[in-house]
């Protein structure tokens, strides 16, 4: 046995014991330490990157740490066995990512008006937003010794008066709570309760006085990325909002890195821990907190989230999710109360969940095409949902069809070296002087460059092909001194040069990084391409396109159709919805016609596997092509 | 009602490729219809048909018919000068597979030698085959091309691996040809084509090798590959499929066991050089019927039987 010290940099050091020959990723992991490993440990993305302080280490040098760094202690933590006490520096900014992770989680006034906007629009088509929540004022009798009635009974009789219902029940959290609340208000209480048809349910009892709201949480769980909001039930109003990372990310990027995770024992418990007690608890508990909210007071929440992450949530076994014939345990699940997992509000409080739709087109994308209107429109629209999976729906008021293809984690940084999510230090928009090569920055948190998000790399590649510094196969084609290449004949374009960068370590886009992100966009666009043709629809006869995702409102379309990652039409047919998912969920939650909608949503949507359509793999191939092999399908893609 | 043909007329054209100089240069390509479909317009040019010396031919060449039409010649460059004999054959391939580094080895120095001295001997248009290792193919392309510039020869191929090397040299600097292979996918081909003709390189100096197999081995990838190309090029007018196809057939069925497998373990099989030379035949044809504008053989007999067919069928 050996101890293994974890010395996070700006945090308190861990101490862990560990066996001769275990890996160090694995023990990181089993400690709680989270390490930024997007590849779930496969040597591929070099993010899990440890400076060895004392000890020793048996590490493999990859191609991801150079030998000036290697010599400095640097290691990959998926590369290297325990074999002594040690002690290893986990830096902040793999450590850190959890806490300043910036998502389409309405923290932005833009965000706000979009998902507002949405909203406005979904009323628009005459969903009302109503739910069956209510409050009573109830002034009761007070017992005596000749007036014996029990407090339920007392309060049912009054509150069976006062609202019409037949039947009256009293949840237990209120039964427990009643005998206070009647003495303590001198029998004079606030009831909250929701009234279906002829029964009445009471949730929770305060004194007259309390004005504080009944409320509901709608949450969108992505897999990366967690983000919730919490309303006010008889208004709408958002009382706060918050987000987080997926606490499951630490093991692995994608769900089917999390399914092979959960299947190992223990998995399933361990990645509905992560989900629920280090995710989704102190988010809804600061949810609550924000908004002055006593956790009792949250009476409804609605969850959005992908398959594979509503499967790992309930504890539900995700694996035959990822094996043909690619069958989840449920598409509808709507049985769910907050007390079976412990979720801290009401436990009597209703948990739906978004309908899904297929093993990777989920509730997430049903809540999505809900929101995005497409469903009651005539003219056809194109809903692409741009994540870790990219889901896309296509149709009108008459038929919806959907796919999901694997983009991989380039969009949000994962696979790509100097990728990083869209956090302070991220190069977010870049512009090229064709004549110098000289690139100018747009760096989020105006600080020094540390690394390049997912709209970052689609300008930077857009620009790069535009200004003929690439050409159409993402390999290098001109020289100069923002070009360099390694041993091995690999290009790279540098971004910031070491002097320039947060990190002190250069910024650089390379030729295998362009690579994996031509395949994420050409995953993106022959899915796309995939379902029209199956549909027989050209191009052309898209009407709107609507963007959605984290990747955020600071995506270039035009840069995105320059690469062929979108159909080339006019940039006007297309819009940027935000975090659709959350906001059809908040929708959901406040509105029980907007869930029955929903709902309908997901049952008329037509599922299309693209993984054994016979024309998808000759599609993603010429679509691996800067912009695409066919180049007259992208006629506003040309170099200059 | 009497029987009206209707004829499928396209407006474009497979790219004109010449190799070699002189009286003996050759034409590669140039058709606007698919392969020996004379009933929709004249087959201007027919496809060709190149002989294959390997660097190991003296060794290697040991089926009696084959090694009887090769007696005498106790050198590469006299089997080069005796295979320009053969009815019929437009070219010369010289297939540098002892290059290998996992082979042979053959040094660069000698390959070029070996190169120059078989030019030397023949009048044909000389094509120089590689040996499929990336780096040693790129340096053996740069260096013959230097050394047999103003030939106009044919270096078979550049790969999406070393295009730019092997397209910078051969074909920009020393005005050869080049080819440009890719596995057995039209997008895989195209690609090919748009990056070298973006470097610069002219489209009249490509070749496509678009994939080889031998028949019974995958080959309906290939075929259809083929096809599609060729459909693509002409029906749709795509310019970056418009360069003619050159497959080589003998390296790929004189390896597999239906060739090579000795009479006497397979006494039901019959003879083997026979049972290798239909499998020349079969795969070279299926190649042309596919869309191969030129196919690079072996055996006499095989070459011969392609050649009367390619001349009863234009």
């Amino acid at each position: 046995m050996f101890e293994i010290i974890f010395q996070i940099e700006n945090g308190e050091p861990i101490s862990v014991s560990a066996n001769q020959g275990d890996n160090l990723l694995e023990v990181a992991r089993s400690s709680n330490v989270a390490i930024d490993a997007p590849c779930s440990g496969n040597a591929s993305c070099g993010k899990c990157r440890v400076k060895l302080l004392e000890g020793d280490l048996d590490s493999l040098q990859t191609a991801h740490i150079s030998q000036e760094d290697y010599d400095a202690g640097w290691r990959l933590s998926c590369c290297s066995k325990v074999t002594g006490n040690a002690t290893v520096l986990v830096p902040d900014i793999a450590f850190a990512y959890q806490q300043r992770m910036k998502t389409a989680d309405l923290s932005t006034g833009e965000e706000v008006a979009i998902f507002e906007e949405l909203q406005a629009e979904i009323k628009n088509t005459g969903i009302s937003f109503c739910n069956e929540f209510t409050t009573v004022d109830v002034q009761l009798s007070e017992p005596t010794l000749d007036d014996t009635m029990p407090d339920n009974e007392r309060l049912e009789q009054e509150l069976l008066k006062m609202t019409g219902a037949d039947r009256c029940k009293i949840s237990l959290p209120a039964m427990q709570n009643l005998a206070a609340a009647l003495r303590n208000s001198s029998f004079h209480v606030r009831v909250m309760g929701e009234q279906k048809e002829d029964s009445f349910l009471v949730y929770a009892i305060s004194p007259a006085a309390d004005q504080t709201p009944l409320c509901a949480i709608a949450i969108d769980i992505g897999t990366t990325t967690v983000s919730a909001v919490l309303t006010d039930l008889e208004t709408g109003r958002l009382l706060s909002k918050a987000s987080a990372g997926n606490g499951q990310i630490r093991y692995g990027a994608d769900v089917i890195n999390r399914i092979v995770e959960q299947t190992k024992p223990g998995g399933r418990k361990r990645l509905q821990k992560a989900i629920l007690d280090e995710t989704l608890f102190p988010l809804i508990q600061l949810l609550c907190k924000t908004a002055k909210v006593a956790p009792d007071h949250v009476m409804r929440v609605v969850l959005s989230s992908n398959t594979t992450m509503n499967h790992l949530l309930l504890g539900v076994d995700a694996g035959p999710v990822r094996m043909e014939p690619y069958i989840p345990s449920f598409f509808h699940y709507n049985d769910l109360y907050a007390a079976h997992l412990s979720l801290p509000v009401h436990p009597w409080a209703r948990v739906f969940l978004a309908p899904n739709v297929g093993s990777y087109v989920g509730g997430d994308i049903t809540a999505g095409a809900f929101a995005s209107l497409i469903w009651n429109k005539e003219e056809f629209s194109l809903f692409i949902d741009l994540g870790t999976n990219g889901e896309i729906v296509f149709g009108n008021n008459e038929f919806l069809m959907c796919c999901a293809c694997s983009a991989g984690p380039a969009f949000e940084g994962g696979d790509i070296s100097c990728g990083m999510r869209a956090t302070d230090g991220a190069i977010e928009a870049v512009t090229i002087d064709k004549e110098t090569m000289e690139p100018v920055l747009t760096v989020i948190g105006k600080q020094k460059p540390v690394g390049l998000c997912g709209s970052g790399i689609i300008d930077v590649i857009a620009e790069l092909y535009r200004t003929s510094i690439l050409g159409a196969n993402g390999k290098f084609t001109r020289e100069g001194r923002r070009i360099a290449w390694d041993r091995h004949g690999m290009g790279r374009y540098i971004l910031a040069f070491a002097s320039e960068s947060e990190t002190g370590r250069e910024i650089a886009i390379t030729e295998v990084d362009i690579d994996s992100f031509i395949r994420a966009k050409g995953a993106i666009f022959s899915a796309v391409d995939t379902m029209l043709a199956a549909l027989e629809f050209e191009t052309d006869m898209i009407d709107h396109v609507y963007v959605a995702g984290g990747i955020g409102s600071g995506i270039n379309i035009k840069n995105a159709v320059r690469i062929g990652m979108f159909p080339d039409v006019e940039l006007e047919k297309f819009s940027y919805i935000g975090n659709s998912s959350l906001s059809g969920a908040y929708a959901m939650a406040l509105s029980d016609e907007a869930r029955q909608k929903a709902a309908e949503v997901a049952d008329s949507m037509t599922y299309m596997e693209l993984s054994t359509h016979p024309g998808y793999m000759d599609r993603f191939v010429a679509a691996c092509f800067l912009p695409h092999t066919d180049a007259g399908r992208f006629p506003s893609s040309f170099q200059e | 009602m009497p029987f009206e043909p209707k004829t499928q007329v396209f407006n474009s054209k497979i790219n004109t490729i010449v190799l070699g100089t002189g009286d003996k240069a050759v034409q590669i390509g140039g058709n606007n219809v698919l392969p020996f479909y004379s009933f929709d317009a004249p087959i201007e040019n027919a496809p060709k048909v190149g002989v294959e010396i390997t660097d190991e031919a003296l060794e290697e060449y040991v089926q009696p018919k084959l090694k009887a039409f090769y007696d005498g010649c106790n050198t590469l460059p006299e089997m080069a000068a005796r295979a320009q004999d053969i009815q019929g054959v437009s070219f010369l391939a010289l297939h540098l597979k002892g290059a290998d580094p996992n082979g042979r080895n053959r040094s660069v120095d000698e390959c070029v030698a070996l190169a120059e001295s078989i030019a030397g001997a023949i009048e044909l248009p000389l094509v120089i085959m590689g040996c499929k290792d990336i780096e040693k193919d790129a340096e053996l392309f740069t260096k013959i091309s230097e050394k047999l510039s103003g030939k106009n020869i044919l270096v078979l191929s550049a790969r999406e691996e070393n295009y730019k090397t092997v397209g910078a040299s051969a074909a920009l600097a020393y005005g050869q040809k080049v080819g440009a292979e890719s596995a057995v996918d039209i997008n895989l081909a195209k690609q090919l084509n748009t990056v070298m003709t973006q470097m610069g390189v002219n489209p009249a100096s490509i070749v496509m090798q678009a994939g080889s197999a031998a028949a019974g081995y995958g080959f309906e990838y290939l075929a259809s590959t083929l096809e599609r190309i060729k459909l693509a090029a002409l029906g749709q007018g795509d310019a970056q499929l418009q360069m003619p196809i050159m497959t080589p057939v003998s390296p790929e069925t004189w390896g597999v066991k239906e060739s090579i497998m000795p009479e006497a373990e397979m006494p039901e099989w019959g003879d083997a050089e026979e049972r290798g030379i239909e499998m020349e035949i079969a795969t070279a044809s299926a190649c042309l019927a596919g869309g191969s504008d030129a196919v690079i053989m072996r055996h006499p007999d095989a070459i011969q039987a392609i050649v009367r067919m390619i001349d009863e069928l234009v």
